[in-house]
């Protein structure tokens, strides 16, 4: 009745000796005791496993963790033309950091960033693998854009870039394409700059699903005009975003949701009974079946062993879900 | 005239033989009380340390601790402590988990603080970690609301404090790294402070870092405390613009060392960076330390920054005729 799905990261090390290889073998990557092929093998390692857990979790639509990601901006930002990484900076509210990067030239898209990993993710997941890419704008938004000087021409040189890795995506063989906006709960009034960008990258998405995801918060204001952009389904985080409720219970929507209705950034186990009873709430304001339940943001801020229960909440939701209706 | 104290943020690197204690202690092969004198070794070396280079206002260095909400967690009933969780890059820690009511068990800290003030005779800061980075750096599975919890936080923590001015202290220190995580949170951080330091008789210091300032500007005089310290030399000196055309009423820490960076900075640099403070603030509100806890560098860079830092702050006093 509805799917499972998540948002993009996952924890990549857990509380025991074995769920800790990627720590150490990046910590003897640092000291030179390993080469960088041998740490590509010690992150695939982990990518199996947590498509292992989700696969077993029973969730629908899968991604690869972003295991190797060293953040959400710099691992994509890194591979286009202009951009250098330089030192940390706090990533949104969070108690996380991110590398930003600094754009010093005009935005060019010159080799494969995520190509690899999907195809290797396909591979190993029973379940179709969704490629994460974060969205334009919010690229634009965190970078240090030394050369530009202004938000717009930026963040559509970085939509012509992304378009070009997504389409490489598709040709690959991925039939579910997310774009990941958060930066929109913080600049609502940025959603037409969002919106050039979607359209760029539309262009080259073939047959794919596109979704465009929102998180840290809320979108109330934009609503109607959210699920109006030029996508195939919204995905929404309504634990810190909870104002949106409101907004879908009130204008519903025919374009297929994606429900961030369980916590990604507390530990405190959701009742799946209590979840399933909210969206059921929505049976006639959205098209359930084509809808996804999901947990609000990346399973990442949690501990393994938190995020692996919060899989098996989200199963259990859907399940409570699909026996009401 | 006096002025342009010197002092220390709160953490200092712990030593190899420390640092190997702990790995050892957590797999089981230490006991506590093993760990506890050579924790209590570092602590005593730390103190030595800055007796000898002259440091006006010395720290117990933090050495008992591993991460700064975590240690104040593990000594408060109604909390536990979750599994890894990344911070970034290859850096992983543990965070409180509220499972009760917060309340505290005794004196979290006090221990601590009074082993270092019996080993100098210059005021040693009491060192608490504030309600609101205790509130937001913890998951919460009881309260659900980020107000009751660091408020809950605040009433434990004002016990803190009390405990801590009656153990001696003249100064206590409120760590609040997430300061500028929500700007809209603010007031609760103003509140929850202010009734963390409500009635003491000490002086009160709120330490923040990392933070955008610009957005915050507007709050630092109405932060319930008598002084503020500040990251000033990571963030380029550019706020002392900023307090030209609006001026601090309380005193002010101006952290003159990256604490990020393996360079140590020269004294000349350091002496430039306070008599461009000194163009703005008056000699014996500002006091001179570096931007933040050293605990992670090496033991070598934090003390050779330390010597640079209290030699340049000499240097200065004397060029302008302060005692």
């Amino acid at each position: 009745m509805v799917r499972t799905t998540v948002v993009g990261n996952y924890p990549r090390i857990g509380d025991t000796f074995d769920e800790q290889s990627l720590r150490r073998a990046i910590a003897r990557f640092d000291k030179g005791e390993i080469s960088a092929a041998e740490l590509g093998d010690a992150e695939r390692e982990v990518v199996k496993a947590v498509l292992r857990e989700q696969n077993d979790g029973g969730i629908n639509l899968v991604t690869d963790g972003q295991i190797s990601w060293y953040d959400s901006q710099s691992h994509i930002a890194r591979r286009l033309a202009s951009v250098e990484i330089n030192g940390l900076a706090r990533y949104f509210d969070t108690n996380t950091y991110y590398r930003q990067p600094v754009v010093h030239g005009a935005i060019a898209w010159k080799e494969p960033i995520l190509v690899d990993e999907w195809k290797f993710a396909q591979a190993n997941s029973k379940a179709a693998v969704k490629a994460v890419l974060t969205g334009p704008l919010t690229l634009a938004s965190l970078a240090l854009d030394k050369h530009y000087r202004k938000k717009k021409p930026l963040a559509v040189d970085l939509a012509n870039a992304l378009g070009e890795e997504v389409s490489g995506l598709v040709r690959a063989g991925a039939a579910h394409i997310q774009i990941d906006e958060p930066i929109l709960t913080r600049h609502p009034e940025d959603l037409p700059l969002a919106v050039e960008g979607l359209e760029r990258i539309r262009a080259r998405k073939g047959a794919a699903a596109l979704t465009l995801f929102t998180y840290f918060g809320e979108v109330s204001k934009i609503f109607e005009e959210l699920i109006e952009t030029p996508v195939d389904a919204i995905g929404l985080d309504l634990v810190q975003g909870a104002a949106t409720w409101s907004a879908i219970a009130k204008h519903g929507s025919e374009k297929p949701l994606v429900l961030g209705l369980v916590d990604a950034r507390n530990t405190k186990k959701e009742d799946p009974a209590e979840v399933a009873k909210k969206v059921l709430g929505l049976k006639d304001r959205i098209n359930l079946k084509a809808s996804f339940l999901s947990p609000s943001n990346g399973l990442e801020f949690l501990p393994r062993e938190r995020a692996r229960e919060k899989l098996r909440i989200l199963s259990a939701a859907a399940r409570k879900v699909g026996v009401a209706a | 005239m006096t002025g342009l104290l010197t002092t220390s943020v709160g953490s200092f690197p712990k030593p190899e033989y420390l640092q190997r204690a702990r790995t050892k202690a957590s797999k089981g092969e230490l006991s506590e009380e093993g760990l506890r004198a050579l924790e209590e070794k570092a602590t005593a070396e730390w103190i030595h340390f800055q007796e000898e280079i002259g440091i006006d206002i010395p720290v117990d260095g933090e050495q008992y601790r591993g991460d700064m909400a975590t240690y104040f967690a593990e000594n408060i009933d109604g909390t536990e402590i979750s599994g890894l969780v990344r911070s970034y890059g290859n850096r992983y820690y543990k965070k409180p988990i509220i499972v009760d009511e917060l309340r505290r068990k005794g004196p979290i800290s006090v221990d601590w603080f009074k082993f270092a003030q019996a080993r100098t005779k210059r005021p040693v800061k009491g060192m608490i970690t504030g309600p609101y980075t205790m509130m937001d750096w913890s998951f919460d599975e009881f309260y659900g609301s980020r107000e009751e919890a660091c408020l809950a936080f605040a009433k434990l923590l004002h016990e803190e404090a009390l405990s801590l001015e009656a153990a001696g202290a003249k100064i206590v220190q409120v760590d609040e790294p997430a300061l500028s995580t929500r700007f809209d949170e603010l007031p609760l951080l103003v509140k929850a402070v202010g009734t963390v330091t409500k009635g003491l008789r000490a002086k009160t210091i709120l330490h923040t870092c990392y933070g955008s300032y610009d957005e915050i500007f507007e709050f630092f005089n109405k932060l319930p405390v008598d002084q503020l310290d500040l990251e000033m030399s990571n963030s380029g000196l550019d706020l002392l613009d900023r307090f030209k055309r609006e001026p601090l009423k309380k005193e002010i820490a101006f952290g003159v060392v990256d604490v990020h960076s393996h360079v140590v900075e020269p004294e000349s640099l350091i002496r430039e960076r306070i008599e461009k403070a000194l163009t703005i603030f008056e000699p014996e509100k500002l006091y001179i330390d570096p931007d933040c806890g050293l605990k992670t560098r090496s033991v070598e860079e934090a003390q050779a920054k330390l010597r640079n830092m209290v030699a340049a702050a000499r240097a200065v006093r004397e060029a302008h005729r302060l005692t």
